[in-house]
């Protein structure tokens, strides 16, 4: 029981992590000053969450969440291939684009969480909504109002949705031991939520013409794997930056 | 150029390849003014500007920009555009040009100094 | 009586006046408002070289901002761990709302924030120097965030004391923002100080080469900075390079040698009989090939700069209203 609460406890905060990770990649190269900023915050509270999700996990008996953080093995981690994904070319509808659809997932599943009957973790997802709240409204001004503007914009939006879309329905695959998460009453089946969410994207989408086909198990095969310890190809080096001070000295404090 | 940041060597080739960039007018977006309310009950302050292509995105970047560390319970933008003010030449309008002390509070300090005068006219002369 | 005025070069009647050609009653009405301690707003008649000394201070301090995000910057993605994360990402963050909070205020003298950007991605106006410096190591963000940010509170809290209120009122802000700068660098120094042997390696490696730069922050010695007697009487200036020196080194010297931190200044001492810091030479010629383009980082830094303007332009682009006129902001 313990590890399947692991497993879900590590696949929320391992996407949280990674996501304000990559999120902070732009803080001081925004396109603009104020929505630096505004970006700026939205990292650090994804990696604040992160921390927060372990904590439950420390609060059990189990390690820190910096030693959740910065001390496992590649496959022990449980984050979706969405947030290890870079930010390719410094392409700001790539950044808008996973922001939305990511934020969009945390909704439905936070919602889903607040009733989930491990108190901890609904009471967390209570207190998180505030923050995802801002989240969604921030990336869902965004895309509104990009994908009506230029053709420009409308392109990239285009291009960084199809690049992006198999990694977001991978998001929703299945839990190890999930059939047990859900019989327990912890979380939704990952299915339903995935149904939820795209019934929250589409009308968003739909009328700026950006929907799009389910992608084909061709497309989405490549994303799969990763909530049983499969990593993408980008992780190794996202993995290396991310611990290039604290295993320089591993027993060190900082 | 091989940068000690990581980020910055992430976005080569492209970023070698930028010379020269000129921003033509309003690329910076028009601004808007903000005001925030600390607490219930409190007035509503001005508290700064910030630049946003239109109102919904004006309050979804100010919230950020103005209220990220601040107690706050609402947010006012406006556009800089929209407000109308008094000029510097016009701060005398301001300055009353009589005494209208009548119309404050130490205005009517001298009421207990009539009373005592009064009770010693009632005094018979001794 | 009312207007919303837009606020063009073209709107202001004394635009590029010299001094001598001031009208000399509004001259000294404007003097004596500053001697009595008020202050000057944005619609008030003003000198226009009163209003070209701002927009300069103003303008580099802003830039200042954006560039001094970079160096630290760099180490948000390798920060050791949540704590030191989170913290940098929120410095940094800072670093990028001060700009916003700054070029705002110099927006009020009648300079628009695209003139301004235009003119630090050409190399026009000036920012800090100390930015030109890299980070080499995470000890250089402790040093960073430690060192340098009380040097820029030192002139902050100093220029809060000016006469334009835009540039005040910023100031406040910074201030109070820039005490969680302070306290996040001496804690990051402090782990370090008390940490492993090559942490402590590692943080005095940063103090030696960043100890120069710092030596060079409040600007060249008095004798040597050309200061008109009009910035100071204007409350623009309101203490010298020399001053802001000794304070700086009167606050932080006792605290790095408490350390157990060695400064790479051989004859680094108080007199104990003038009360003042006496100190090497700290090579100002060196200063002076940084400031004019011959740092380590100079060149990098503005490239940053260029790249993250002309990535942003599509998205600025797109959003821009159509019909939409320049208002300069208010206060």
């Amino acid at each position: 029981m313990l590890e399947n609460l692991q497993t879900l406890i590590l696949s929320l905060a391992d996407d949280d992590l990674f996501i304000g990770h990559r999120h902070a990649e732009w803080i001081g190269l925004g396109p603009i000053l104020e929505e630096d900023i505004a970006f700026a915050s939205i990292a650090q509270d994804e990696t604040g969450h992160a921390q927060a999700y372990y904590q439950i996990l420390t609060d059990l008996g189990l390690p820190t969440p910096d030693e959740w953080a910065f001390r496992r093995e590649p496959q022990a981690f449980r984050c979706a291939h969405l947030v290890e994904l870079p930010n390719f070319d410094y392409d700001y509808a790539i950044a808008l684009m996973r922001h939305f659809l990511y934020d969009a997932a945390e909704k439905v599943r936070l919602q889903a969480l607040t009733h989930s009957t491990y108190e901890p973790l609904a009471l967390l997802a209570k207190r998180l909504q505030s923050e995802e709240k801002y989240h969604w409204l921030h990336a869902k001004t965004w895309i509104e109002r990009l994908g009506r503007s230029t053709e420009e914009a409308h392109h990239r939006l285009s291009a960084a949705l199809k690049l992006l879309w198999p990694y977001a329905w991978a998001l929703f695959e299945p839990l190890p031991n999930e059939p047990e998460m859900v019989e327990a009453g912890w979380i939704p089946s990952s299915k339903s939520l995935q149904e939820q969410w795209l019934a929250l994207i589409e009308p968003i989408l739909a009328p700026i013409g950006l929907w799009r086909e389910p992608p084909s198990e061709a497309e989405l095969t490549p994303c799969l794997g990763a909530r049983h310890g499969v990593r993408s190809p980008y992780f190794d080096q996202l993995y290396a930056e991310f611990t290039e001070v604290s295993a320089s000295e591993p027993d060190a404090e900082w | 150029m091989t940068s000690l940041d990581p980020r910055i060597r992430r976005a080569e080739p492209r970023l070698s390849q930028i010379s020269q960039v000129q921003l033509s007018p309003l690329d910076q977006w028009p601004t808007y003014e903000v005001f925030v309310q600390r607490t219930r009950g409190s007035h509503v302050q001005h508290v700064g500007s910030l630049h946003a292509p239109d109102p919904d995105m004006a309050l979804v970047l100010a919230k950020e920009q103005y209220a990220r560390r601040s107690q706050c319970v609402a947010l006012w933008v406006v556009p800089t555009a929209s407000i109308l003010w008094t000029s510097a030449e016009d701060e005398d309008l301001f300055q009353p040009a009589t005494d209208k002390s009548y119309r404050e509070p130490q205005g009517y300090l001298h009421t207990r100094e009539r009373i005592e005068k009064y009770r010693h006219r009632l005094k018979p002369a001794s | 009586m009312y207007g919303n005025l837009v606020m063009r070069p073209e709107d202001i009647e004394n635009w590029g006046k010299k001094i001598e050609e001031e009208d000399p009653e509004k001259l000294a009405e404007f003097e004596a408002r500053i001697e009595r301690g008020e202050k000057i707003e944005p619609h008030d008649w003003m000198p226009f070289e009163y209003r070209r000394q701002l927009i300069r201070l103003i303008e580099q301090h802003a830039h200042s901002e954006i560039i001094g995000a970079l160096p630290e910057g760099t180490w948000i993605t390798r920060a050791p761990n949540f704590r030191r994360k989170l913290a940098l990402m929120a410095k940094v963050q800072d670093e990028v709302g001060h700009a916003q909070l700054l070029y705002s205020a110099a927006e009020t003298l009648g300079k628009s924030r695209e003139a301004m950007i235009n003119d630090l991605l050409s190399g026009k106006s000036k920012y800090s120097n100390i930015f030109n410096y890299p980070a080499k190591t995470w000890a250089d963000t402790a040093i960073i965030a430690w060192l340098v940010d009380a040097g820029a509170i030192i002139n902050q809290t100093t220029n809060s004391k000016g006469s334009y209120g835009p540039y005040v009122r910023a100031l406040e802000r910074i201030c109070w923002e820039e005490s969680f700068h302070l306290k996040y660098g001496y804690d990051s120094v402090v782990y370090l100080a008390t940490g492993t042997e090559r942490q402590r390696a590692m943080l005095q490696d940063a103090l030696n080469r960043w100890w120069r730069p710092i030596m060079h922050f409040f600007g060249p010695p008095d004798h040597q900075s050309v200061h008109t007697e009009k910035l100071i009487r204007w409350k623009v200036k309101l203490a010298t390079n020399d001053e802001m020196r000794q304070q700086f080194l009167d606050m932080y010297v006792p605290k790095i040698w408490e350390l157990g931190l060695t400064i790479p200044d051989p004859i680094l001492h108080k007199d104990p009989e003038t009360g003042k810091w006496v100190y090497a030479d700290p090579n100002w010629e060196e200063f002076w090939q940084v400031i004019n383009g011959n740092g380590p980082c100079n060149r990098e830094r503005l490239a940053v700069r260029r790249f993250a303007e002309e990535n942003g332009r599509w998205v600025r682009e797109a959003l821009r209203p159509k019909n939409a006129h320049y208002v300069a902001p208010l206060a």
